[in-house]
């Protein structure tokens, strides 16, 4: 009985992705489609496609939102606007201008995609569907051991592939801006090092990226996984304690996973930022080469030549 | 950074390991690793979909008013630069003009006290003259009255002379009488003179 309860109460259940239906697609058994079959329906792409709903329904009406009057005016949003637009602002500004430099404006749609992308389907990872939808779901699919819900950015298949998406075009505008000087800048030092340095770079590349799937997974199941862990202590302390210590032990729970769950929110929006920041460096240093080394860094200043930052590109 | 990223691709690898073991114990309790190839379909699609949907309905109506926004300012602050620098051109221009105004008062003015001093002087020197001529006329006038007065004495004189002879003729004169007549005839001429 303990050990069922325990099962039932297993913190992990809240990050996991429970597939509802699988659909058979080939007779090749491996990891990207086991036993032949690929998931078709399952809790984690039921909320990316809640997301996707959201992100399409609210945000072009929230961008069109705008004070009209004057000519001054017609240049300000209003309402909600404002949070889309400053957070728009922002990325074109601060994070992507700097790093992009002239190019900012053919990536920052890619930019803002990935962020609001990531920062909704981070979030609604936070809602409590799970309990309210398991009933719907089975309904449906009456084998189903869980609801809707859970955070898809917690499935490392689905950040691997917003990771591959950001590989892809950092590899794709590394070659399109640089042809094959893209290619080249892999390749520094002494010619009897440079293959050397090249593999390194590009097993850089790769790594940097992978790196990025596993940052947004990693987080985003350390905390549910942490707050899951939390609200078990009240299950656990019932039926080890009693209904007494329970309660006590209940109200510093919750209060501490209120505190928990305000960070997550935090969290939902930092490595939102996090991958979004990343992704604009990784195609920058894809796009915007710099041709000097530390030396030749040194002499350009000496003479002068002080624009080999891509910052100083902007029209600030 | 680069030790963090590092360390999360040991961990990485370390759970890709865990996962292979535990999706080679089947069976339909999920893991942590739980998915396949369609969840890579499902979030390129539903990524793409989102990149494209937004990226015409929302992305570029606020991409081109960050731009207009952005261009509007740049003009407002290049105009509002120009206009400073007219301004201060102007301003420059009129205080030069006020200060050559000024000076040109003072030259005016200065000019004007000149001219009035020149005035002054020369009128001054009119009256002096004036009065110096006045004078002299008034002199000649006292001259002239004085010889009209002596001539008019020298008729006054001859006419009593004569009358005097006159009255002498008619009388024998005695050396008494003589003396009373002359002093009688100085009395008169006397007393004439004194009227």
């Amino acid at each position: 009985m303990n050990f069922v309860a325990l099962a039932a109460a297993n913190p992990m259940d809240h990050v996991y992705q429970w597939v509802y239906q699988r659909a058979h697609l080939t007779d090749a058994n491996n990891v990207f489609t086991p036993n032949g079959q690929i998931s078709v329906v399952s809790n984690h792409i039921i909320m990316q496609i809640i997301a996707v709903l959201l992100l399409v329904l609210l945000i072009p009406r929230f961008a069109r939102m705008r004070a009209s009057g004057d000519s001054v005016k017609d240049l300000t949003p209003r309402g909600l606007g404002n949070f889309f637009e400053a957070i728009c602002a922002y990325f074109r500004d601060t994070v992507a201008r700097p790093i992009l430099g002239e190019h900012t404006d053919q990536f920052i749609t890619y930019i803002w995609t990935a962020f609001f992308y990531i920062l909704f389907v981070n979030l609604l990872g936070l809602l409590p569907l799970e309990p309210i939808t398991r009933g719907l779901v089975k309904s449906v699919y009456p084998h189903a051991h869980h609801g809707i819900g859970g955070s898809a950015t917690g499935n490392i298949w689905v950040t691997g592939s917003l990771a591959a998406c950001t590989l892809i075009m950092v590899v794709f505008n590394g070659f399109r801006y640089n042809g094959m000087g893209y290619v080249k800048h892999f390749f520094q030092g002494p010619i009897y090092i440079a293959p050397l340095i090249a593999f390194l770079e590009v097993v850089g590349v790769v790594a940097k990226c992978f790196a990025l799937t596993v940052r947004l997974f990693a987080n985003m199941v350390a905390g549910h996984v942490l707050l899951a862990v939390l609200m078990s202590f009240i299950s656990l302390s019932y039926t080890g304690l009693g209904a007494g210590a329970a309660t006590g032990i209940g109200i510093v729970v919750v209060l501490v996973s209120v505190a928990f769950y305000l960070l997550e929110i935090f969290v939902a929006f930092l490595q939102a930022f996090i991958f979004t920041f990343l992704t604009t460096l990784f195609i920058g240093q894809a796009v915007v080469i710099h041709h000097e080394h530390e030396g030749e860094h040194e002499h350009a200043r000496e003479h002068g030549h002080g624009a080999v930052e891509p910052a100083h590109a902007a029209p600030h | 950074m680069q030790s963090i990223e590092s360390r999360l691709v040991a961990v990485g690898v370390l759970f890709g390991t865990t996962a292979s073991l535990f999706a080679s114990e089947g069976g339909d309790q999920p893991t942590l690793f739980t998915g396949d190839l369609g969840n890579i379909l499902w979030s390129l699609l539903t990524f793409f979909v989102v990149l494209v949907v937004l990226g015409k309905f929302a992305w570029r109506p606020i991409l081109s008013a960050l731009q207009k926004r952005e261009d509007f300012i740049r003009d407002s602050l290049a105009h509002a630069k120009h206009d400073r620098d007219e301004a201060e051109r102007r301003l420059k221009e009129y205080s030069d003009k006020i200060v050559a105004a000024r000076s040109e008062a003072t030259a005016i003015v200065e000019e004007g006290r000149r001219d009035a001093e020149v005035v002054k002087r020369r009128l001054e020197e009119e009256s002096k003259a004036e009065a110096k001529a006045n004078l002299e006329r008034a002199k000649r006038e006292i001259v002239i009255a004085t010889d009209t007065a002596i001539k008019e004495l020298y008729t006054l004189s001859g006419k009593l002379a004569t009358e005097l002879a006159g009255r002498i003729l008619r009388k024998e004169l005695n050396p008494h009488e003589h003396e009373r007549l002359i002093t009688e005839s100085i009395n008169e001429l006397q007393e004439i003179e004194a009227s």
